[in-house]
């Protein structure tokens, strides 16, 4: 029964070189080196974001309550992040206004300097100077870095949900976006020129 | 025009396979099998100390009347007529896995439910262990234990010792306390200790590593 | 989904939803064999905690460091399997960019500004997003996508303000794009 390894087993390692090859190449094969069309789905002309994203969300949460029902995996035993109320709100925040000005977020900037993108390796830069003042200044903010603290919350028991149910409700908000996205795209596009 | 209507009829099939399998999932019959936990995250579990309550932290609650404790005395009804904490209830180990007419535990909406924090404790910390274990297994949450059970509150909380002259200021605060909670709880001698004179204290400030787990990306 | 396959000329990228499906199944396998998800941003985080290490280890092993717990114990901040994830996604977008013919070094930027001030604006969004994932404790990959996969709270408030956020400022930065 999984998970098989703990995260820091060596064979842990290799398997996240692997895992990272694949995610590097749907990264890169679905369009996520280019910042103009990551940019795209905050503009309405590319929403190759939102599809990819919440698809791969809703395709791993399906894939993970399955394994759980057939007994293959202890969903108790993975690694949930856990939920600062504050912290998670503003870190948000700063990373939405981060990847309207700069076009990217760290695993798409990774594999797009990976393509020769010289923006993406400048992100990165930034992105590693961006870490570097956080850390030098971090006493500042450190009560706030961890206070009102949930836990390992999730969030069907935060809504009083049953899991199922709401990732069925996941589900159908996710294929309604995808369908009102396709839409908002044909109109936006009908308008602009393609760049 | 025929191209466009064989993507869309492929996208409405996939929709509906996604809907399909996560409604599959609602429907599907609740699987019981699986309830217990792993023996080897009950190991990590068992040597990671977070499950204890210290009688100081249990006083302090008793006195503030927190609702979100619920102190459970594990030893036997005998035990617990003679003598139990404030707030506590009554459910004897032995009885702890006991089943109602529809075969489920009695007790599981006490014990396994996210509002309070249910804290064991019996003479040691023997019993109320056992019992945290045991409903570790079950995956039951929230349940933690007195560390040191009472004869721990007695030695602290009820009779106090006096720390030593040199001590810390922290450990000459937490005396304080105990003895104001040892008077909320009528123990011992009620003599007053506010005017002996109190060496300059040295400050010693032990921080606990915090072991933080690490953010996954 | 099997017609962008077949008549896929180079240089187009793949159908978003397959991508999307194939990336699910990527994060499944990862939390079945390591635990853990995908992630990108603890990767840099370590390089930095690594570099501190050896420039200021001082403030690296005091509390007031955020990464201090990196090296608890003696360990090597690099000695993480993020670290070769990160190594993975370089490897991966090579081979894509490779077989797609994508592999050409340039500075994409909107025809309207000049190289100059999407150069700036990729490093100050890049750092504004350094800090934003060290408070969210994660990036779109590790706190969001995981913790949508996973159904926790924290993914799912994480990505709302990124996408909320991102929506919010566009406005204000639309010259940047459009």
């Amino acid at each position: 029964m999984g998970p098989l390894f703990n995260a820091n087993d060596e064979w842990s390692f290799v398997i996240a070189l692997v895992i990272g090859i694949a995610f590097g190449f749907i990264l890169e094969s679905a369009g996520f080196s280019s910042s103009r069309k990551l940019a795209g789905v905050f503009y309405g002309y590319d929403f190759v974001v939102l599809q990819v994203f919440f698809t791969a969300a809703i395709t791993a949460a399906i894939g993970l309550l399955f394994f759980e029902y057939f007994g293959w995996i202890d969903l108790s035993a993975i690694w949930i992040n856990k939920f600062y109320v504050g912290s998670a709100i503003l870190g948000g925040g700063l990373m939405g206004l981060g990847f309207i000005i700069g076009g990217f977020c760290p695993g798409t900037s990774a594999c797009a300097s990976a393509i020769g993108k010289i923006d993406a390796m400048l992100f990165l830069g930034g992105f590693i100077i961006g870490v570097i003042i956080f850390d030098l200044f971090y006493p500042l903010y450190k009560p706030f870095y961890k206070a009102s603290s949930m836990g390992a919350s999730m969030i069907y028991d935060v809504l009083g949900m049953n899991k199922y149910v709401f990732l069925l409700l996941f589900v159908i908000v996710a294929i309604l976006s995808f369908v009102g996205t396709a839409y908002i795209q044909q109109r936006v596009s009908k308008k602009t020129k393609k760049y | 025009m025929s191209d466009i209507r064989i993507i869309k009829k492929r996208y409405i099939f996939m929709a509906s396979v996604f809907i399909g399998l996560a409604l599959l999932l609602v429907l599907l019959p609740e699987r019981h099998t699986l309830k217990e936990l792993k023996a080897e995250r009950l190991l990590q579990e068992v040597n990671d100390n977070t499950r204890y309550f210290t009688t100081d932290d249990v006083a302090e609650k008793i006195i503030a009347n927190d609702a979100y404790m619920q102190l459970i005395d594990v030893r036997t009804p005998e035990d617990y007529k003679n003598f139990h904490l404030k707030g506590a209830i009554n459910i004897p180990i032995d009885s702890i896995l006991n089943k109602d007419e529809d075969g489920n535990y009695t007790y599981e909406g006490i014990l396994n439910q996210d509002l309070k924090a249910n804290v064991f404790y019996s003479n040691g910390t023997i019993y109320s262990n056992q019992v945290w274990l045991l409903l570790r297994r079950l995956k039951y949450k929230n349940n933690y234990v007195m560390e040191g059970g009472l004869n721990k509150w007695i030695e602290t909380i009820i009779k106090p010792t006096k720390p030593s002259a040199t001590a810390s200021q922290k450990e000459l605060d937490r005396y304080d306390f105990r003895r104001a909670a040892s008077m909320y709880f009528g123990g011992a001698s009620v003599t007053v200790s506010a005017e002996e004179d109190v060496p300059a204290p040295t400050p010693v400030i032990k921080k606990s590593a915090s072991k933080e787990e690490e953010g996954g990306c | 989904m099997e017609d962008i396959k077949i008549q896929k000329p180079p240089k187009k990228y793949m159908n978003p939803y397959l991508a999307g499906v194939l990336l699910g199944i990527v994060i499944l396998l990862s939390f079945y064999f390591t635990r853990e998800g995908l992630g990108a941003s603890g990767a840099f985080k370590r390089v930095v905690a690594k570099v501190e290490q050896t420039i200021v280890p001082s403030h690296l092993e005091s509390e007031n460091s955020a990464f201090h717990h990196y090296v608890t114990d003696g360990k090597d901040p690099l000695k993480n399997r993020l670290v070769y994830m990160i190594v993975g996604v370089f490897i991966g977008g090579f081979i894509s960019g490779a077989i797609n013919r994508r592999l050409k070094l340039k500075l994409e930027h909107s025809p309207k500004i000049t190289s100059k001030k999407r150069a700036i604006a990729a490093l100050i969004g890049g750092a504004l997003f350094g800090l934003g994932s060290a408070f969210g404790r994660g990036c779109t990959s590790g706190a969001g996508l995981d913790g949508m996969a996973v159904l926790a709270t924290s993914g799912f408030v994480v990505v709302a303000m990124i996408f909320g956020a991102g929506y919010v400022f566009a406005w204000f930065f639309r010259k940047l794009w459009i």
